[in-house]
C-alpha cells in the first residue's frame, strides 16, 4: 500500500511541476543552460571528411559546420578541444566537454562514457555496410541532447 | 493375454478414447470445474497474446532507462507462468500408467518450481544491476526520437507505453483469481496473482522516467530497485509454495492461506461412522488433485466389513472432486509415525 501511495504521489507532483512550467527533459547538470549564450566545449578528433583540423586555424568538415550552426541557435561561442577519440569520451565523462565530433558511428564504443544523439545521416563504408553517424554528448544530459537532436534532424546533411 | 493384461489394455483404450474430455489424470472433473478449465485455457491464451503486443511495445521504447528494463523483463517473465500452466494442463490429463502409478499430477508442481526460480534469479539480477547503476551514479540517457516528422523525447513515448500497458494484467488478474480459486491451480494461482500487481511495475517504471525528465537521474534507478524487489518477492513467494508443494506439505488451500478444510471433513465423516472409532487422514496435493491416506480404528461390533470399507471410500471420494486417490487402511491403533501431531493434539493439527 506504502508503494501504491509513493507512485501516485510521485506522478502527481511530476504532473505537478510540469503544469507549472517545467520543461521535461531537464538536464541533472544543467549543460543547456550553461552553453546557452555562454561557452561550448567540443571535442573533435580527426576523421576523414566528418572532422579535419588544419595546422592553422579552426576545425573543418562536415560536422564542425553543423556544429558552429548549432552553436549560433544557442548564442554560444564555441571551444574546440583537440583529442583523441578515448580522450573525448573520458572528458565528456568527467563534464569537461559538452560536445565530441569525430565522424561517430552508431555503433560507437564508448556508451558507457557519452550519451549518443539520433543518427543524423547515413553512408556506406568500403565494405558495403550502412554507417549511422552521431556525436557524443554527456551522459543524462537529456534537454541538451534533445536540443542537439532537434537541430540535427532539421539538417540536410550535404556529402 | 492373462485377465489381468487384459484389464489394463482395456483401460488404456479407455484413456485413449477419453483424451478429449476434461479430466485430470484419472478423476473426472465435474461441470463446474470442467467450464473453469476451458476459461482457463482461454484467458491464458489471451494472456500470452497480451503480453507479446506489451513485450514488443515497450521493447520499442525500452531506451536506456533501467526501470524501463527491470519492466521489460518482468514482462517477459510473465510468460513463464501461462506457459507453464499450458503446459501442465496438457501432460497431467494422461492417465496414471504402470511407470506413473500417482499419476502425473506433479507436472503442476514442476512447472511452478521453474516458473519461481526464474524469478528468484532475475529479481536478484535486477536488484544488483539497478544498485550498481545507483552507487555509481550513472546518468541515464534518453534522447531523442522522431515519429511522423517530429523530434520529440523518447521518454514521452516510454510514459505512454507503461500507462497503456497497465491496466489490462490487472483485469485479466482478477478473472484468472476467480478460475484459480475453483480449479485448485496453484500455478494459475501465482499468474493472477502477479498480473493483479503488474499495475505498480508500469506506473513505478513510468514514474521513474519521468524522474529522469524533471533532471532526478536517480529516479530511474530507484524504480528499477522498486520493480527488481517486487520481482524477486513474487520468485520467494512462488519457490516456496512450489518446494512446499513438491516435499509434500499438507494440503492447503489454493492461495496457501490455510489447510486445505477436505482432510478434516474427511475424517469427521469417518468418525461418524456406526463400525468407526477413531480416524484420522493425511493429505499431500499432488497438483489439482489430493492424495488421501485415512487411518480408521474399527470397534469391534459393528466390524468393519470390506462392504463397509468401500462404502466408506466412495463416500469420502463423493465429498469433494479433488479427492478420488485414497486409501482407507483399518488399523488397531492410529500409528504415529505416520500421523505426526497426534499425541499433542485431539483432531486438528494446530
Amino acid at each position: 500500500m506504502l508503494k501504491i501511495r509513493a507512485a501516485v504521489s510521485g506522478l502527481a507532483l511530476l504532473l505537478g511541476l510540469t503544469s507549472c512550467g517545467i520543461t521535461i527533459p531537464q538536464d541533472p547538470e544543467g549543460t543547456l543552460k550553461k552553453v546557452s549564450e555562454g561557452v561550448l566545449r567540443v571535442g573533435v578528433s580527426e576523421n576523414a571528411q566528418w572532422v579535419q583540423l588544419p595546422p592553422a586555424g579552426e576545425p573543418e568538415g562536415i560536422e564542425p559546420g553543423l556544429v558552429r550552426e548549432f552553436a549560433d541557435t544557442l548564442d554560444a561561442t564555441i571551444e574546440w578541444v583537440p583529442g583523441a577519440e578515448h580522450e573525448l569520451a573520458d572528458d565528456l565523462r568527467h563534464g569537461e566537454l559538452d560536445l565530441a565530433i569525430g565522424g561517430f558511428g552508431a555503433d560507437t564504443p564508448w556508451i558507457e562514457e557519452a550519451g549518443i544523439t539520433r543518427p543524423y545521416t547515413e553512408t556506406t563504408n568500403e565494405r558495403g555496410e550502412t554507417v549511422k553517424h552521431v556525436m557524443l554528448v554527456p551522459l543524462g544530459e537529456n534537454a541538451f541532447l534533445l536540443e542537439l537532436d532537434q537541430f540535427l534532424q532539421s539538417q540536410e546533411v550535404a556529402l | 493375454m492373462s485377465a489381468a493384461e487384459e484389464a489394463v489394455s482395456t483401460a488404456r483404450e479407455k484413456g485413449t478414447r477419453e483424451k478429449g474430455t476434461a479430466r485430470f489424470g484419472h478423476t473426472e472433473l465435474p461441470e463446474e470445474q470442467r467450464r473453469a478449465l476451458r476459461k482457463a485455457v482461454k484467458w491464458e491464451w489471451i494472456t500470452i497474446v497480451f503480453l507479446a503486443l506489451s513485450t514488443f511495445l515497450v521493447y520499442l521504447v525500452l531506451g536506456n532507462s533501467q526501470a524501463m528494463k527491470a519492466a521489460w523483463i518482468e514482462d517477459l517473465l510473465s510468460f513463464l507462468p501461462p506457459i507453464s500452466f499450458l503446459v501442465a494442463t496438457r501432460v497431467i490429463r494422461r492417465r496414471p500408467s504402470e511407470t506413473h502409478p500417482y499419476g502425473y499430477h506433479r507436472a503442476v508442481g514442476v512447472a511452478h518450481l521453474v516458473a519461481a526460480v526464474a524469478l528468484v534469479v532475475m529479481g536478484a539480477y535486477l536488484i544488483v544491476d539497478s544498485g550498481i547503476g545507483l552507487i555509481t551514479a550513472e546518468h541515464p540517457t534518453i534522447g531523442a526520437v522522431t515519429l511522423l516528422g517530429n523530434t520529440f523525447w523518447l521518454g514521452w513515448l516510454m510514459v505512454l507505453a507503461m500507462l497503456l500497458t497497465a491496466g489490462p494484467p490487472v483485469v485479466l488478474g482478477i478473472i484468472k483469481m476467480k478460475l484459480a480459486k475453483t480449479l485448485h491451480d496453484k500455478v494459475l494461482y501465482a499468474d493472477a496473482d502477479m498480473n493483479k500487481a503488474d499495475w505498480m511495475t508500469a506506473l513505478s517504471a513510468a514514474v521513474g522516467v519521468l524522474g529522469i525528465g524533471v533532471g532526478l537521474w536517480w529516479a530511474d534507478s530507484v524504480a528499477a530497485l522498486l520493480i527488481s524487489t517486487s520481482i524477486l518477492r513474487d520468485g520467494i513467494k512462488n519457490l516456496r509454495g512450489a518446494v512446499g508443494g513438491l516435499t509434500d506439505t499438507r494440503a492447503r488451500t489454493y492461495d496457501d492461506s490455510r489447510p486445505d478444510p477436505v482432510g478434516e471433513r474427511i475424517d469427521s465423516y469417518l468418525r461418524s461412522l456406526s463400525w468407526v472409532r477413531e480416524a484420522r487422514s493425511r493429505v499431500r496435493d499432488e497438483g489439482h488433485v489430493f492424495h488421501v491416506e485415512s487411518f480408521v480404528v474399527p470397534r469391534k461390533w459393528p466390524r468393519a466389513t470390506l462392504r463397509r470399507l468401500e462404502k466408506a471410500r466412495d463416500a469420502c471420494v463423493e465429498m469433494d472432486w479433488k479427492v478420488q486417490d485414497m486409501v482407507i487402511v483399518p488399523v488397531a491403533e492410529l500409528p504415529e509415525e505416520f500421523l505426526p501431531g497426534l499425541a499433542t493434539s485431539g483432531s486438528e493439527i494446530p
